[in-house]
């Protein structure tokens, strides 16, 4: 898991960074608001953040307004380092989006016990995304087998039909033969679509991008 | 000796055109309905006791046909017809009383074979009575 911290004070920076690294967290760091602004903005930013709530340029409130503000594939876990303990504050700090707090000086034990529940919350979300883009493919190939079988079935029936009176020993039988096979193939290929369980994805044709892999994602286990 | 008569329920008139060709070649009397209420009036005129019906109909659908048509006549056997099935749609026509389910393209010896069946089991029935 990786995680930014972003802390002005060197000292507090380099403690909170060697304690998240015992921890095995992969940490990316910020001097101020604005680095840790754009580096949040980066495609595949940590969805973990821990910020400083005074820090120059922009302080870790109005940084979490406008991360919350900014549209993201992935959600961003924040968790505000404060010295506040007044309440209106701490109330601040949740309106404006943080998720939670770690008090200065905090305790170690409370620290990795409230980045476990980020974490915790990140799973479940990422979960979340997956399970819905797996109920979207399932709706669209429904909806497009659906549509699909109906012509499907006027090709290979008819077909079907054609041959039962044809002479097995004719070219014409034997192009007909060729239709009735390829549709009964495509007419495989949507029940294989229809049996589709999980979101399994594979590299398409030696691109960056992804397609769904329709057999992994087809079979029981 | 039993009239072998089906009835095919399906708003797609390629489809009923297909399949009333093949169960006809197979020696059976087949009419055809586009929608779930012409297939009432038929029924409301004859009995049919074989049914090939397609769920997804406009008006009403093809579970709500089948309960209509076991309602009127228990004996009956209809199969299902339908070119998406999902697990909600099986589990609902097995409770509205389908026999059995094809997910199309469906071959039509598949079709035919369910003809066969249903009338040999009408036909076992029948000689029980």
């Amino acid at each position: 898991m990786r995680i930014l911290l972003a802390e002005d004070d060197v000292t507090t920076r380099m403690i909170v960074k060697e304690l998240l690294g015992k921890w095995g967290f992969e940490i990316d760091t910020a001097v101020d608001g604005n680095e840790a602004w754009e580096k949040l903005c980066e495609e595949d930013s940590p969805q973990l953040a821990i910020l400083d709530w005074v820090m120059p340029g922009m302080d870790g409130i109005t940084l979490c307004k406008k991360l919350r503000e900014n549209d993201r594939k992935k959600y961003l876990y924040i968790i505000l380092l404060t010295s506040n303990t007044r309440k209106d504050q701490l109330l601040a700090g949740l309106d404006a989006g943080a998720d939670d707090f770690i008090s200065k000086p905090y305790d170690s034990r409370e620290f990795k016990s409230r980045i476990d529940v980020g974490i915790r919350l990140i799973n479940m979300q990422n979960e979340l995304r997956e399970h819905d883009k797996l109920l979207g493919a399932l709706e669209m190939s429904g909806a497009i087998c659906h549509e699909m079988n109906q012509p499907l079935q006027t090709i290979m029936g008819f077909s079907e039909l054609l041959l039962l009176d044809m002479d097995p020993g004719s070219d014409n039988y034997k192009y007909l033969e060729q239709i009735k096979e390829s549709s009964k193939r495509l007419g495989d290929l949507t029940k294989k679509i229809m049996g589709v369980t999980k979101y399994k994805k594979k590299p398409y044709m030696g691109s960056e991008r992804d397609i769904v892999d329709l057999d992994k994602s087809s079979q029981d286990k | 000796m039993m009239d072998k008569k089906i009835l095919v329920v399906d708003d797609e008139i390629t489809i009923r055109e297909l399949y009333v060709k093949v169960l006809t070649k197979t020696g059976y009397t087949v009419f055809a309905a586009g929608s779930a209420e012409e297939a009432l009036e038929l029924l409301n005129e004859s009995p049919y006791l074989v049914y090939f019906l397609d769920l997804n109909l406009p008006g009403m659908n093809g579970v709500e046909l089948c309960r209509n048509i076991k309602k009127q006549l228990p004996v009956s056997i209809i199969y299902a017809v339908t070119g998406y099935a999902t697990f909600f749609e099986i589990s609902s026509c097995r409770e509205a009383g389908f026999d059995d389910y094809f997910t199309k393209p469906v071959q039509l010896s598949d079709l035919t074979d369910a003809a066969a069946d249903a009338f040999r089991k009408l036909d076992k029935w029948n000689k029980r009575k």
